[in-house]
């Protein structure tokens, strides 16, 4: 009986571990159109029929790429399966979008009912999409190569910096240089900036910590300053942060003549993107 | 691996139903909305209302005028232009404008007019003066 109770409690940290996995692999598909602003307008344009069409097409694309990937550690799935996952993909891309684009205070409750719909449908699809090719972004194990070499912790920690500057320059440098950043800052009061750095710390977190496959358990055997899982979040936080504002002025979008509110706002907007892409770095790298 | 490989293809967990349920839930509530929306969209073409609601600011010897714009009509107008004439005796002292982006139905924008006179002393004029569809 215990062994059931057990197994049931499986059920649902497994079920779980796959949403966060969807949701994760959504993020890092869609992070970058949500930082486009010309995703934001077709929002403000687009009639109900075409978001009609939108979900459609969607779906069938998600379909059919679920049939070959999807968001769930099985392989093999049948028709029907794939369509559930398909319902689910769709539901994780449309909750992730919308709630980003609160976060980014793209949509408002004064926001109109069709401007909301038209942002969170064509943020949402793009995430969709993510979701159902998160087993082939996120099945990479980090440990794999250097728990053979059983390199010393301090060079692990070293690793992981690099992975996740590499990850955050990936995402972030196609973000750096665009309007969408003092847009977006010039929109978000202290309390958002808050919300920003509690919402880029867990999706790091989600997407290091429980997406990953095999590596929950050999998480427990990495020793080292940075290597447990809260500092590692915040240390790679703080790297993807640093990453944001040297892109920012590499673009000569921040200089010295700038006051710190304007560097530290548009900081936390890039970072968010940025600390995703570190996340993934580091999965991946 | 392996395990909850032959687990799920046997049949799906409550788990996984309850995750279906939910999705279908949220995926169904926005269809909803998007047919709730078609359904009661209304079919006529951008009307812009320009108000001034707020009273003028006096700072610095420049004098804010805010005001208000909001599109009552059905579809949504882009570039949105508002202009502000200040006229004493006939005659128009200074002028503004203001472009907007996009304004779609029944949203409101907000924004402000700045002259150097103060616009109580003569006749102030905000208005929309154009805009074109997306």
């Amino acid at each position: 009986m215990n062994q059931r109770k057990k197994q049931r409690k499986n059920q649902w940290s497994n079920e779980l571990n796959d949403i966060i996995r969807g949701a994760s692999g959504g993020f890092l598909f869609g992070i970058p159109l949500l930082y486009t602003m010309e995703v934001w307008w077709i929002g403000s344009y687009t009639t109900p029929a075409e978001m009609s069409i939108a979900i459609a097409t969607t779906f069938i694309v998600v379909f059919l790429l679920t049939r070959t990937e999807g968001f769930r550690k099985t392989k093999d799935i049948r028709w029907l399966e794939a369509a559930i996952d398909t319902v689910e993909a769709i539901a994780i891309g449309i909750v992730c979008a919308a709630i980003i684009l609160f976060l980014l205070r793209e949509i408002t409750p004064e926001t109109p009912l069709q401007e909301a719909l038209g942002k969170i449908i064509f943020e949402g699809l793009p995430f969709a999409l993510g979701v159902a090719l998160a087993r082939g972004f996120l099945s990479g194990d980090r440990y794999q190569s250097s728990d053979s070499e059983k390199e010393p912790t301090i060079n692990a920690t070293l690793a992981d910096i690099g992975a996740t500057l590499i990850g955050a320059t990936i995402v972030a440098f196609n973000i750096a240089p665009t309007d969408e950043i003092p847009m977006l800052a010039a929109g978000i009061s202290p309390p958002w900036q808050l919300a920003i750095i509690a919402a880029s710390l867990v999706i790091s977190y989600g997407i290091v910590f429980v997406a990953g496959f095999t590596y929950q358990a050999k998480r427990q055997q990495q020793q080292g300053i940075f290597q447990r899982p809260l500092s590692e979040t915040v240390m790679a936080y703080l790297v993807s942060l640093a990453a944001s504002a040297f892109m920012m002025f590499f673009f000569r979008k921040l200089s010295f003549d700038d006051p710190w509110s304007i560097w530290l706002n548009y900081t936390l907007v890039l970072g968010l993107p940025a600390t995703i892409g570190g996340a993934a770095g580091r999965l991946t790298v | 691996m392996s395990e909850s490989n032959n687990e799920q293809q046997k049949k799906r967990t409550p788990a996984e139903w309850l995750t279906f349920a939910i999705a279908c839930s949220i995926l169904f509530t926005l269809i909803g909305f998007v047919l709730y929306n078609w359904v009661t969209k209304k079919q006529e073409p951008p009307v812009i209302s320009v108000t001034r609601n707020t009273p003028i600011r006096e700072t610095q010897g420049q004098f804010y005028v805010p005001f208000t714009v909001t599109n009552t009509g059905g579809e949504t107008a882009e570039s949105v232009q508002i202009i502000a004439e200040l006229r004493v005796n006939g005659e128009v002292l200074e002028s503004g404008d203001q472009q907007i982006d996009f304004l779609s139905s029944g949203e409101t924008q907000e924004g402000a007019f700045i002259f150097s006179r103060d616009p109580r002393q003569g006749e102030l004029i905000v208005r929309s003066s154009s805009y074109k569809l997306p």
